[in-house]
């Protein structure tokens, strides 16, 4: 394991295990509470958000996180404002985002497609800072902290929204904090798998550990599990077959995800009770 | 807010659903006492379900005004539905949904929790006890989507019912239960009524689970309220309308 006394592997490795985390976490959320456009939006926010910085000369990476955490910030008061599921915004915000991005490179034809910016599209683990796992760290405490403190309320609000309401709960505030969590989770694994890919370490290892289990306190569990795993195991096979990490992640949980839908269990009892069904 | 001897009181309201131009319910004025038990009659679509939605504050009031406990359920609806406990029409889990029966009559409790804490011992024990009550103790640890719609309708009723509310509104509470359950789920609700001093609404389309106990009925009929009156003067006057 040679590799691993290189600082930038150690980096790479840190940034898969805490990404890993953190998306398996968020993910759960996201996929509950049907926010799933949400990553495609926060992706190509930062896109258009590191085209701004270029076109400024500002640190891509630094207006790619402003632009996509302020898109987060604003999605669930403009779905309430206009009565409209949170998706349906972000699938607005979306061209809205990929819009700004070529009129900024368009802005400065002279840089166009650089790296800079190429790097938040396709991410670079060679750009990962020491600061860059300071920030994860942090978040992933925060994001934990969060999540232990308000899981009660985000538990009902993904057993059915509007019963939570009935009750008591006032799930828009926990909505807002789920979009905006997740946005900040999607800026800051930028750097490792890029916005084209991120989305699917957001979805799959939450969908993947939903074919497993029927108990959502196990899921919150086995969700951010998998996503390490997955980040992991694509980091090495990116290194031992030389391709990009991000694709190699996304490749890595894509079949995990699809062995899972044709061993899980779930589908299994079912068929079996169907199975009983019928010979009765 | 408890002290008032009004449980819920609607001054001309009428609510309209987004898109629509006609209101759902019209000019509907309707006092409900303390420990009161109403039925809510009428045929199906007549505005009953809206009628429950609108005074639990779920669809905004586009007319009038209305109170629970002396609180304006416009701006502190959350706070009076704190003490509203509602079981829902046809509430069906999809099969693989992950959440147990335990979970879901827990969540009940979690507006009187409050925010940031956790359910403790007598949380459970609530639960525990309301489970066994319907007798359902034995399905806690199964996934709500794989109980039939009986089942689950008995869950969401003791979802209700652990909550402790002061106000309970129930939207059709028998359909989906086996006749068993139909004779012991309504002399539950009456035992509660009775011994807890919950005021009680219950909406149906039928008369089949009628209470004894029941003080009034309202009935319904294109988002008016058409009569309201004693169990047998109602009846009557609804017989004669029909």
């Amino acid at each position: 394991m040679i590799w691993l006394e290189l600082g930038i592997m150690q980096r790479a490795l840190i940034a898969c295990v805490l990404t890993g985390f953190l998306t398996g976490l968020m993910g759960v959320f996201v996929v509950r509470m049907r926010l799933t456009a949400i990553g495609y939006s926060m992706s190509h926010g930062a896109f258009a958000g590191a085209s701004l910085g270029v076109a400024i000369s500002a640190n891509p990476l630094v207006t790619a996180m402003l632009f996509a955490s302020t898109t987060a910030l604003f999605i669930g008061p403009i779905a309430d404002k206009a009565r409209l599921h949170a998706d349906t915004i972000t699938s607005i915000i979306f061209p809205l985002n990929m819009a700004l991005a070529f009129i900024f490179l368009t802005l400065t034809p002279e840089i166009g497609l650089t790296s800079q910016v190429a790097n938040v599209l396709w991410g670079s683990i060679i750009s990962l800072t020491n600061t860059d796992m300071v920030y994860l760290v942090t978040l992933c405490a925060a994001t934990m902290a969060i999540v232990h403190f308000a899981w009660k309320e985000l538990f009902a609000i993904m057993f059915n929204r509007k019963q939570a309401e009935a009750d008591g709960i006032n799930a828009k505030p926990f909505i807002y904090l789920v979009i905006f969590l997740a946005g900040v989770v999607v800026t800051f694994s930028l750097k490792l798998v890029g916005g084209l890919l991120i989305y699917a370490l957001l979805f799959n290892p939450a969908a993947s550990a939903l074919q497993l289990l029927e108990d959502m306190r196990k899921i919150i569990i086995l969700s951010p599990l998998i996503g390490v795993t997955t980040n992991i195991v694509g980091l090495i096979v990116s290194l031992f077959l030389d391709l990009p990490v991000g694709s190699c992640i996304v490749l890595v949980s894509t079949v995990t995800f699809a062995i899972l839908v044709l061993l899980s269990p779930k589908k299994r009892r079912k068929m079996e009770n169907e199975t009983l069904e019928v010979n009765h | 807010m408890i002290s008032s001897k009004i449980a819920i009181k609607l001054e001309g309201v009428s609510t309209v659903y987004e898109g629509e131009r006609r209101p759902a319910i019209r000019d509907i004025n309707l006092t409900v006492e303390k420990n009161e038990l109403v039925y809510v009659l009428g045929p199906n679509a007549s505005g009953k379900t809206t009628l429950l939605e609108t005074i639990n504050g779920l669809l905004p009031i586009f007319h009038g005004k209305i109170s629970v406990f002396g609180l304006d359920i416009t701006t502190q609806g959350r706070r009076a539905r704190c003490e509203i406990g509602y079981v829902p029409q046809d509430f069906m889990v999809e099969p693989g949904e992950p959440y147990t029966a335990f979970d879901v009559v827990m969540m009940g409790r979690y507006s009187k929790i409050g925010v940031l804490n956790k359910p403790d011992k007598r949380d459970h024990e609530q639960v525990a006890e309301t489970m066994k009550l319907l007798e359902i103790e034995n399905l806690a640890r199964r996934p709500m989507g794989k109980l039939s719609g009986g089942q689950q309708q008995k869950v969401m009723i003791a979802r209700a019912l652990a909550k402790e509310p002061k106000i309970l509104l129930f939207d059709e509470p028998f359909s989906n239960l086996d006749p068993e359950s139909r004779e012991n789920i309504p002399l539950l609700i009456n035992t509660f009524h009775k011994e807890k001093e919950m005021t009680t609404l219950i909406v149906t389309h039928d008369l089949q689970g009628m209470l004894e106990n029941c003080g009034r009925v309202v009935v319904i009929n294109n988002g008016r309220v058409m009569v309201n009156d004693t169990p047998d003067k109602a009846l009557e006057q609804w017989r004669s309308l029909s």
